[in-house]
Formats: C-alpha cells, sequence, structure tokens
C-alpha cells in the first residue's frame, strides 16, 4: 500500500511519515530473497490508524524526536541519513530508553503477519481459519507401547 | 410476570448451571435461568476473520477488566499474583475455555487421608463416575481409553490428533520413562449431535466459530431449552431474598432494560463460578444474615484455589506444524500427579502440553523479548521460531488456605452498581516449590523431546486464574462448611450451589469435567430428594 492511499494520516504530517516508513522498514525489511516485502510495502500506518488511532499522535512525537537527534547528530532529515547513521541514531535512543518504539515495533509486527505476501511466504493460504480448517496428522499411536506397558501408575485411594 | 414463582431458579447459565438444567428439566418443574449476559453468536468468533489473531487481544481478553464486555463485572484482583479469568454470557467462562478435560483422580477427593492435608471430600469419585460420564456423553468428550493414571474410562469420541508437536513430546516423555496420554478433550473430532467436527481452526480461546467445542452454549442450553427450561438472559442478579423460617424467595436482578425486578422461586441454585458466587452470597444481606447468606461458618469467600500455573516454551529444529489444531489441549502427563515428598512438597501437579503460536503471536512474543530482533535478522529468527514451538503448562494444585479469598470491594461496583468482587491471594510455599519443580521437569521434557532451546516463564504467571475454586466448600459439618454433600446450603434448605465453589480441594487438573459431574450429581440427588428436599 503507497502513501498516497493511507487515508487516516492527518495527525501525521509529511515528515513524519517519512520518518515512519523508514523505521518500520528498519523493524522488518524486505527478506534478502525478495519473497518477503518490506514492513512499510504492507501499509503498516494504515492498519495503525484503522485499529488504533489513538495512538497516532504519540508515535508521531517518536518520529519527532527521532527527527531531531538526526538533524543534531548528522544534520539531516532522519529519512535523508543513511542506513548506518540511522541505526546508529535509533540504538543510541534505545539505549537509553528500552521503551522507545518497542510499541510501534509490535504494531509492525501485528500488521506485517496479516499481510497476505508475507503469509504466502511462510507457508500459509492468506485467509481466515473458518470454514476450511486445516489438518492436522493424528499421531502415532504406537509410540504409547512404553507407557502401556508400564501399567496403571493410578495412586490407591 | 412481574412476580409469580417460579419452582426452581438458575442463577448463571455457564458450565454448571447449564448441566443441572439440562438435569432438572426432565422432572417438568418449570425452570427459569437468569444470566447476565446474552447469547455468543459463533459467526462473529475471530476465527472468520483475517484479523482472528488480533481480535484475540481486544474482545476476546481473558480478564474481563482487560475486555470489558457489558456483560462484564470487574474484579479487584489487585491483591493476587495470579489475575482472575472468566467470561460472561450463555455458555459462561467455557466460551473461552480450551476445553481440556482431564477427570480428577480418586485420591483429589481424599487428600487428608492420604497426605494429611486440607480436607477430604465428603463424596468420592465413584460417586461421581457415571455423571462424569454421563456429561462425556452428553456434551460430547474425545479422548483415548485406558490412560494407566486414572480409572478405565471410554471417551466417547476418538481424541484430538497430536500433530508432529505431540509425537515429539511423547517420544521425549518415553526417553524419560514418564507417564504421558492423549488429554481428554471437550471438543467433538466426529460430527456428534447435529454439532460438525472440529476443524483445527487453533484459537479455542476466542470462541469456537465451527461449535465443535464443547461450551455450554452449544451442548447443554440447546437441549435444556428443548426440553422447557427459560433462559433469561441479559439479567444480573444483585442479590438473593429470603423470608422468615430461614427460605430463599426469590432474587432480586436487573432486566435487559435495566429495570429492577424481583422473581420468586420455590428453590434457588447458584450457579456464577468461584467467584461471582461467593460475591453473589455477599451482597445478599439481610438482618437475619448480616455476613452474607448461607454464611454461618464465615467461610463464604475463604479458601479460593486458583490452580498456579506455570510455563515452558520449547523451540524444535524442525517444523511441526504446531499452531493448528486445538490450541490448549493435545497430550499431558501426570507422572508428578501424586505426592511424593521427598520433591519437597505435597500433591502435585499435571503437565499440559499446548500448541504453538501462530504468526502474529510469534513475532510479538519474540520482539517483545527480543529474541526476534530489528533489520535483517528478523526473518530467519522469525523462522526458527514460528511453528517450531510448543508449550507445556504446569497446572499445580492449590491447597486451601482461608487467606486466600473473595470479599466485596468496598468502592468498586459494576455497570448497576452492585459491589464487585475483590480477591486476595497469596502463593503457597508448597505451590511455590511445585512450580518449580514442575517448570524444571517440563524443560527437561523439552529437552528429551529435542528442543534445541527452552524457556521458562516467571512464576506463577499472572493471567491464569481461569479455575475459579473453593469458595463455598461442600461438608458434614456445617461450621467448616457451607453446603452439605449434596449442594445444599447448611442454613438456607432451599439455596443449593453447583459451582466449582464447592470443591474441598483443587486436584491438580483442569476443574470443568469434575464441576459438571458435581453439577449433575447434586441435580440428580435434588431429584431423588424431591418429596423432601428442604427436610
Ligand atoms: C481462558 C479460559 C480457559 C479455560 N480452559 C479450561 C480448560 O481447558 N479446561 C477446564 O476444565 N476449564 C477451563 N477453564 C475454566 C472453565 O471455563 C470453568 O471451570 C467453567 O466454565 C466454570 O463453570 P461455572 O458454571 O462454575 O462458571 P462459568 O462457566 O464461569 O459460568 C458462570 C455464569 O454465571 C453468570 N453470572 C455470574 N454472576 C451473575 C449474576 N450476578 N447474575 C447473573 N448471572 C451471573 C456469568 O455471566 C457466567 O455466565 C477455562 C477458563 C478460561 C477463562
Amino acid at each position: 500500500m503507497s502513501a498516497e492511499v493511507i487515508r487516516s494520516d492527518r495527525p501525521m504530517t509529511a515528515a513524519q511519515r517519512a520518518t515512519f516508513q523508514v523505521v518500520v522498514d528498519m523493524i522488518v525489511p524486505a527478506s534478502a530473497d525478495a519473497r518477503k516485502p518490506s514492513a512499510a510495502e504492507v501499509g503498516v500506518l494504515d492498519f495503525i490508524a484503522e485499529r488504533q488511532p489513538g495512538e497516532l499522535p504519540a508515535i508521531a512525537r517518536d518520529m519527532d524526536r527521532l527527527d531531531a537527534a538526526a538533524r543534531e547528530r548528522h544534520g539531516a532529515a532522519f529519512a535523508e541519513i543513511d542506513a548506518a547513521a540511522r541505526q546508529g541514531v535509533v540504538e543510541a535512543m534505545r539505549a537509553d530508553d528500552g521503551t522507545f518504539l518497542q510499541n510501534l515495533a509490535l504494531h509492525t509486527v501485528t500488521c506485517y503477519y496479516q499481510d497476505d505476501r508475507v503469509l504466502t511466504a511462510i507457508g500459509l493460504e492468506p485467509r481466515a481459519p473458518f470454514p476450511k480448517g486445516y489438518e492436522v496428522v493424528a499421531g502415532d499411536p504406537d509410540l504409547l507401547e512404553p507407557v502401556r506397558r508400564r501399567g496403571s501408575i493410578a495412586r490407591k485411594a | 410476570m412481574a412476580d409469580d414463582i417460579v419452582d426452581v431458579l438458575i442463577v448463571g447459565a455457564g458450565a454448571s448451571g447449564a448441566a443441572v438444567a439440562w438435569s432438572l428439566a426432565e422432572t417438568r418443574m418449570r425452570i427459569v435461568c437468569l444470566e447476565q449476559g446474552g447469547w455468543m453468536n459463533p459467526a462473529e468468533y475471530p476465527s472468520n476473520g483475517r484479523d482472528w489473531e488480533m481480535r484475540q487481544y481486544s474482545e476476546y481478553q481473558l480478564s474481563p477488566n482487560l475486555r470489558n464486555r457489558a456483560a462484564d463485572y470487574p474484579i479487584n484482583d489487585d491483591d493476587s499474583p495470579i489475575a482472575i479469568l472468566n467470561f460472561n454470557a450463555v455458555g459462561g467462562s467455557t466460551i473461552l475455555y480450551s476445553a481440556h478435560f482431564p477427570r480428577f483422580h480418586p485420591s483429589d477427593f481424599r487428600v487428608a487421608s492420604l497426605d494429611g492435608v486440607a480436607d477430604d471430600w465428603p463424596i468420592d469419585y465413584w460417586t461421581l463416575e457415571p455423571f462424569f460420564a454421563e456429561n462425556d456423553r452428553n456434551i460430547g468428550v474425545s479422548g483415548l481409553a485406558g490412560d494407566p493414571a486414572i480409572p478405565f474410562h471410554e471417551p466417547p469420541l476418538p481424541p484430538v490428533p497430536m500433530g508432529r508437536m505431540g509425537e515429539a513430546m511423547g517420544r521425549g516423555f518415553n526417553k524419560l520413562g514418564w507417564h504421558w496420554w492423549p488429554s481428554d478433550t471437550a471438543i467433538v473430532t466426529r460430527d456428534y449431535n447435529g454439532r460438525g467436527r472440529c476443524l483445527n481452526l487453533g484459537p479455542c480461546n476466542a470462541g469456537c466459530a465451527q461449535g465443535a467445542k464443547s461450551s455450554a452454549d452449544v451442548t447443554y442450553w440447546p437441549m435444556a431449552e428443548r426440553a422447557g427450561v427459560e433462559l433469561r438472559t441479559n439479567c444480573r442478579v444483585r442479590e438473593i431474598t429470603v423470608a422468615g423460617r430461614d427460605m430463599a424467595t426469590g432474587v432480586t436482578y436487573f432486566d435487559a432494560d435495566g429495570v429492577e425486578r424481583h422473581q420468586r422461586a420455590e428453590v434457588v441454585i447458584v450457579a456464577c463460578n468461584g467467584v461471582g458466587t461467593p460475591r453473589l452470597l455477599l451482597n445478599s444481606t439481610s438482618a437475619r444474615f448480616p455476613d452474607g447468606l448461607a454464611n454461618s461458618s464465615g467461610l463464604v469467600g475463604k479458601n479460593l484455589m486458583l490452580h498456579p500455573f506455570g510455563h515452558v516454551r520449547g523451540i524444535f529444529p524442525e517444523p511441526l506444524a504446531s499452531h493448528f489444531g486445538p490450541q490448549g489441549s493435545c497430550i499431558l502427563s501426570q507422572e508428578f500427579y501424586e505426592t511424593d515428598l521427598s520433591r519437597g512438597f505435597v500433591r502435585g501437579y499435571d503437565l499440559q502440553v499446548t500448541r504453538g503460536a501462530p504468526p502474529v503471536a510469534t513475532a510479538r512474543a519474540g520482539v517483545a523479548n527480543g529474541t526476534i530482533p530489528w533489520g535483517q535478522d528478523h526473518h530467519a529468527a522469525f523462522e526458527r521460531t514460528y511453528d517450531r514451538d510448543i508449550n507445556i503448562g504446569v497446572l499445580c494444585e492449590d491447597l486451601p488456605e482461608e487467606h486466600n479469598r473473595v470479599t466485596l470491594d468496598p468502592e468498586l461496583t459494576d455497570s448497576h452498581g452492585i459491589p464487585a468482587p475483590k480477591v486476595s491471594y497469596t502463593l503457597s510455599e508448597n505451590s511455590r516449590r511445585m512450580l518449580e519443580h514442575g517448570v524444571a521437569r517440563a524443560s527437561e521434557a523439552m529437552v528429551a523431546g529435542g528442543a534445541t532451546s527452552v524457556h521458562p516463564s516467571p512464576s506463577p504467571i499472572r493471567y491464569c486464574g481461569w479455575h475459579l475454586l473453593g469458595t463455598a466448600r461442600m461438608g458434614d459439618d456445617p461450621g467448616q462448611s457451607v453446603v452439605n454433600s449434596w449442594g445444599r446450603s447448611h442454613d438456607v434448605r432451599n439455596l443449593f450451589i453447583v459451582d466449582g465453589s464447592v470443591f474441598v480441594t483443587s486436584g491438580g487438573v483442569n476443574p470443568t469435567t469434575t464441576i459438571q459431574a458435581v453439577a449433575l450429581y447434586i441435580a440428580d440427588a435434588m431429584k431423588k430428594n424431591l418429596a423432601n428436599l428442604f427436610d
């Protein structure tokens, strides 16, 4: 889903959105074999806006903090500095506050692992469990032989 | 209808209330059940939709305090390391239960005689045996006959599939020479009584879209209603009323429109679970019963037992398709169920092997605990975990202690202004040692099964207070118990209690098959004593 179709993005400025897309891609980048998309491609912002709109202002503030830190350390917006520099900024901020961006990381993976391309890549049909369900092998009943041979372990009462 | 009189009034339409309603229906008495929740619609359960994993974290939270549905009442459990979990609807907490259905052992009814702790029950396993069997047939229970840990019984349906994960753990238990067996499960594995068989959807703890899980709304209630029982939903009972002669006269309740009503009844049966029942009794005060109804022993609300729960997760080297199948039911081990004092504690526990985590839960847990990192390594770490995990729950017998209790919160109320329950609970030293032992043994079993990494959680797990027992215990001595050996209040002769509150001890297994067997046994005793029920 591209940035243009994000509907509920009013609490975020264009700069905050740019930072957001870069950060979620740091959390889950596309897989090296390109079978799995990056988090920015699966529409995390739209997902949060729809499911947890109350959290957007706090996330927007975190994006501002990242931007400010990038400008201070590297003289440019977070989205414009190179990958190593971004990594350094995020690591420094998370070293200061272990919970920084943790909530965003949880939302990111929650959205990511519901995406059709991701589910297909991990071997699942992208569908609801019901009504088709799943087959599960019954398991080998002969494995119980040793338990049977041992006999009753019930306590006399 | 305002103030007519019914023969039997049941409060609570969960596992026990439903079973009693069905059993008593054959008497042709006029039976009404008041339930504070409504009917659930299986078409709305999460597994109908793509967002099924997410919805488990919101509308289907296990704690009423987090879930906050209109039918829920708040529970102050701040003074307990274990949070109280339940569900309030037709079917009660069985809407969410895992349906893991192991029976109590004969020894569980005789802990004082055998181990010198707590008290014996006034009834034994063999008294309940026909009711266990009747309940298995009524609701549809699957399992494999011949488990050497308990008396022989034949579940009516074949066991739930253990899958590759069950096989892996079975091999592990075999390597250690320990007991294990496919779990008895209240899920139908074949089409049964008009219900479709289990489709291995996975998230049983958020309601079963297929209706294969034997929750009380799809088992007993259709039968009870067909037999003439009237179920009034969205009706929250505030108090049980009494008059002269120490007899209950009925209940005062708020109907679906919030209008306060009184329903008169010849007999009142309480089935609100181990927290809801003492709450209702403690809220039912009068000049004659200033400390709550049926409470001359002072034991209403006391001896709360919760089954402290430990947890170990193992990650295996090969894919096991581990998150498919009934979430909470696969196989169990009862190697450490019975007392062996050399272990450093009395009584024992059940090892409940449960399924792995689906994708979102896998990723969230890994991101939260740092095992699945950010960045390019995310994918490999996810794949090393997903579909290769197995969980073991360590379900410990909890012994009755009077200081573990349900009281009324002085400030907290529900949406009708009715005082809410407050739970005060401390983990005993015996439970602490049992948990430690169980988590170590579960870890050992994981390694024996081939796990490459083993992750025990700190015990006890907080959101595991799903078994609510002991707060209106049964016994022959009115000074030491709330109800007699067939559920009748010692103080109020037309008041019966049929839920897990009446348990004298907790056993070391999930209680609902035993709760329903006790409820059917009490209903049977009522039927046999109809002519002189109040003598
Ligand atoms: C997440 C979860 C998983 C579980 N897994 C298992 C498992 O695998 N195996 C197992 O054996 N057990 C399990 N349990 C426990 C099982 O659900 C309970 O033991 C069982 O439902 C208890 O039956 P009950 O009739 O005592 O109470 P409930 O089923 O809780 O029913 C009580 C009913 O009373 C109603 N009520 C309460 N107060 C009032 C009032 N004042 N007015 C009107 N109505 C009222 C409630 O709304 C509710 O519907 C689980 C529970 C939970 C929450």
